[in-house]
Parts: C-alpha cells; structure tokens; sequence
C-alpha cells in the first residue's frame, strides 16, 4: 500500500478500469460516423466499416443550432446573473459581521435550497413563472436555473474569497479607499481563478438541465439541447447515428472545459468542508 | 475588516435574498398551501382538505412503492459509486504515469449531459442490437431485458448512474488518500506492517470523513433522480422504477392533481431537510 513504490498491475488495472468508463463515449463517437446498417448489428465494432456525415447532414438540415443557440444563451445568462448575484452575497458572508449567527443561518438555507428535489419546487415555480409571464420563455429559464446556480456559487465562491489575503483590503481601507473600488481592483482581481472556475461549473450545470428545460418549455424552437435530445430517443434504433451525433456535438464544448473543472471539483462538492 | 455597517452588508446580500425568496421561499410557502387543497392548478375554485392529501398518499399503493424504489435507488447507487469510487481511488493513488491524461478522461461521463448519457445507455440496452446483449451473445450468455424485465430494471438503472457519478466520488476519495501525509506510512512500514494491516490500520480510518462525504452527496442526488428515470423507463416496467420525483411529477404535470403532487413533494422537501441537516451538522463540527 506504499504510495511511492510503483507497481504495474496496479497501473494496468487503473488503466484498464479507465478504457471501460470510456467505451460508451468512443461508443458514441463511432456511431456518429456510422451507417445504420453497421450499428444495427449483433457484433460490437466500434470501427466503421465506412464513415458517413450523413446523421451530421441530417441534424443541420433540422434546427440543431437554433437549440444549441438555446442552450448557449441560457447558459450565459444563468452564469452572469448567477455569478453577478453570488459574488457580493458571498463576499458580505466572508468579510462581514453578522449579528446572532445570521451569516450561519443564511447559509444552511442555501444548502437546504442546494438540497432540496427540483421537481417538488417544479409546481409552484411553474405558476410563479406563469404570473410572471415568463412561462415558455428563455428569460424564464435562466431565472428559475438559479435555484441550481446560485447556491452553488455562493458554497464555492465562499472558498475562494477567503482565499484573498485580508491585509491587502485593510491597508486600503486605511487609505480609505471605498469599498466598490476595493471589490473591483484588489478582490476580484486576485480570485479571477476563482470566479473563472465557478463560472465553468454552473455553465456546465445549466447546459445539461433537464427537468425545468421539459416542464417550463412548450415550443419546440425554444428547447435546449437536453431536450431537443430527449425528442430524438425513441425506441427506433435507426436514429442511433443521428442521436449520437447530436450528443457528441452537445458533449465537445463541456469534455473541452474538463480540464478546468478537475481542479475545482472537488472543491466546489465538497462545500467547504475541506 | 468588521467595521462596514449592516447597511452595506444588507446591500450586497440584497439581490440574493430577493432572489431566494421569489424561487424558494415563497414557492415553498405556496406548496405547502397548495398540498392542503384539492386543486387542479392554484387556489381558483380550489377545496379545503387540510391533511387528507398527506393521509391519502400515505395510504396510496403507488406512492409507497415510489417512496421504498427511492430508497432501494438511493442506497444501490451510494453503496456501487461509493466502493467503485473507492477502487478506482486506490489504484490511481500514487505513481501512475500518464495520471495527467487518466484524471479527465475519468471524469469525462461526470460532465456529459444526463440525456445525452440516456441516450447512449438506451442504445446500449437494446435487446437485438445494443452493446451489451451483443457482448454476452459473443461469450455464449443469454441476452438480458435491461429494461423491460421488473426484476432488472433497477439495477440497469443504478448502472447508468454509476457510470456517469463514481467519477465524482472517485475524486472525493481521491482527495482524501492523498490528503495522508507519506510519513504515515512511512512508519507503518518501517513497524513491519503488512499492506492488508496498513489499509485498514491507517488508510481507512482517515479517510472515512471522505467516505462519508461521498455516500452523503451521492444519496441526496440519488434521492432525487428524475431524468433518467423519465428518458431510460418512464417508471416501468408496471411500476418497478417508478421514484418519488417521477411520481411528482406524474401527479401534478400529468393528471393535474396538483394538490396531492403538493404533499408528495412536501414530503420529498422535509426528508431532504434531514439530509441537509446531517450535511450541516458535518460542516459545523468541522468548523468548531
């Protein structure tokens, strides 16, 4: 069990246990290039006898980027809006004082929120949307996806906050410099890291939603990828090509971020807790 | 940095709070009012019932089986993720070469969206053409109904998401190990401790917090799995993957009775307020 030593069975099976969580996702891949007759088969060749665009071809004759245009505007507002609330929430819970444990309290909130089931805040916030007039409507989404986003960014935005060394913050303040200023040149500044990471991870949050996406989204034109592919699954097994391409397209721009997100993971789940 | 007023502190968390309050508190309010109705949308010529909703589910043979598939869903997948996790941990721990490379292939699934992850696990379920029947058909096994067989339809469920999850333990776990200084181990060996002895004198022991943080936030996702129960069996077959979230919704979304969905997913709130209890409770002690 000596973490120095190296052994090469145990590197193989590391290795060999990582080739097997990846075949679904090479599995994908080669699908997307294949023709139907080669997928619809009894043998498993991940190799195509023949690469085809066609199920490519297909999807761009379809509206597939007016839904990945969908999914990018909703994932960029949920993350400025998010990140915009979260900041100065967090900052204040950090750096501030709080009377009777009120920063505490606010944050087991947070966590009930971060907690609770989507779909049993799916009811009322599906009427709440509605007398708002923003059923069916992108705007809308990005405001209920802060049910997600917003306590997430506050847990992982707590972190590095605290991070920031305080001395540099007091000696401006001596210098009274005031505190919009200390926020934009000394703060910010310092955990762009930071922010750059959280950022990342409630992208990735509000491009994969689901639940909301179904339930808050009637007109085709306006559905993000998730649901648009949940249009495409069907018992049909002839959409396999078309299906894994569309999932791959919707999976490149998220597997390119991965890298970044490897770092913060941890992190961001663990809630403070490390 | 204590001597801003409370009137700044206010300011900055002022759109936070505006924001909690129109997408949970007041929603959780207008629930909690709606599960004590018998409605079909909001209180317009909705009926008083006060707790017969609640006692109405409790009773009900499709919410119950609901609530135990949750359960049996929940303590699967945290068990498979949380040892598969633990494995996986082991291995990469220490001298990997390529670790660089492993690390985010590894948690490639972890990032993939849910329906994109359905979609490939429903072609993987096939019975004439999908993967997997084909690999058993190749060593001579009896194709298996991965998801129209009552009996196995679970477990194909728990497998899909624990492929897509045990990254995210994995890494937890990961964490840990290499939070144990080398010293440690260092001196277990220098003592003549075997590797066996070594992993549960040491290993174990220390990284139970990590464990324990990996079950914690895998059964509190798991207690509130919805799209792949929707995409994978839609419940089925019968009602043999059927899970509160997906009863919820059923009930309210599906048969418009919205003031028995309310109580349902009043219950669902109050036992993920335990949960989060325990998760609190954990941070605290962590704190003090």
């Amino acid at each position: 069990m000596s973490v120095k030593r190296f052994s090469p069975v145990r590197a193989l099976a590391a290795y060999a246990i990582t080739a097997i969580f990846l075949v679904p996702i090479l599995w994908m891949f080669s699908t997307s290039f294949r023709l139907p007759i080669d997928y619809m088969s009894t043998s498993n060749m991940l190799i195509p006898s023949q690469v085809t665009l066609e199920h490519y071809r297909d999807l761009l004759r379809g509206d597939l980027l007016g839904k990945a245009m969908n999914s990018l505007i909703v994932a960029i507002g949920t993350t400025v809006l998010a990140i915009a609330v979260a900041f100065p929430a967090a900052y204040a819970l950090v750096r501030m004082r709080f009377p009777k444990g009120l920063d505490l309290t606010f944050l087991m909130f947070v966590l009930l929120v971060k907690l609770t089931p989507p779909i049993s805040l799916a009811i009322p916030l599906y009427q709440v949307l509605r007398s708002l007039g923003l059923l069916d409507t992108l705007a809308g989404l990005i405001l209920v996806y802060q049910v997600y986003a917003l306590p997430f960014a506050i847990w992982m935005l707590l972190g590095f906050i605290r991070d920031v060394p305080v001395e540099y913050e007091e000696a401006a303040m001596v210098d009274g410099v005031p505190l919009l200023r200390r926020l934009r040149s000394i703060v910010l500044p310092i955990m762009t890291p930071g922010l750059i990471a959280t950022s990342v991870f409630v992208v990735i949050l509000s491009w994969n939603e689901f639940a909301y996406a179904l339930l808050f989204i009637q007109s085709p034109d306006k559905f993000t990828l998730p649901t648009f592919i949940a249009t495409l699954i069907t018992e049909d097994e002839t959409f396999w090509g078309q299906l894994s391409a569309v999932g791959l397209m919707a999976s490149l721009p998220i597997l390119v971020m991965v890298g970044f997100v490897q770092k913060g993971l941890t992190r961001g789940f663990s809630g403070g807790l490390k | 940095m204590h001597t801003q007023s409370f009137r700044v502190t206010l300011a900055l968390l002022a759109p936070a709070l505006i924001l909690f309050f129109a997408l949970a508190i007041y929603p959780l309010i207008r629930l909690f009012a709606l599960s004590l109705f018998a409605t079909d949308y909001g209180f317009d010529g909705a009926t008083w019932v006060g707790l017969e909703n609640y006692a109405d589910l409790i009773g009900h043979r499709f919410f119950r089986t609901a609530a135990w598939n949750t359960l049996v869903f929940a303590v699967l997948a945290t068990l498979s993720q949380v040892g598969l996790g633990l494995v996986l941990a082991l291995l990469v721990n220490g001298r990997l070469p390529g670790s660089r490379f492993v690390l985010p292939l590894l948690l490639m699934p972890y990032v993939l969206s849910t329906m994109v992850v359905t979609a490939i696990w429903r072609a993987w379920y096939h019975y004439d053409f999908g993967f997997l029947n084909n690999a058993l058909r190749g060593l001579d096994l009896p194709p298996v109904e991965w998801l129209f067989n009552p009996d196995i339809a679970m477990l194909s469920l728990v497998l899909v998401d624990t492929w897509q999850t045990t990254p995210l333990t994995f890494l937890i776990i990961l964490a840990g190990l290499q939070a144990v200084p080398e010293e440690v181990y260092e001196a277990a060996e220098v003592d003549g401790a075997g590797p066996v002895r070594v992993f549960f004198a040491i290993t174990l022991p220390l990284l139970t917090p990590y464990l324990f943080l990996a079950a914690l936030l895998r059964s509190v996702d798991a207690f509130k799995i919805f799209d792949k129960v929707f995409a994978l069996t839609g419940g089925g077959p019968g009602l043999a993957t059927e899970t509160l979230s997906m009863y919820v919704y059923r009930l309210a979304f599906r048969f418009f009775d919205v003031g028995a969905a309310s109580a349902a997913a009043i219950i669902m709130v109050v036992i993920s307020g335990l949960l989060a209890l325990v998760y609190a409770a954990r941070i605290l002690r962590k704190k003090t």
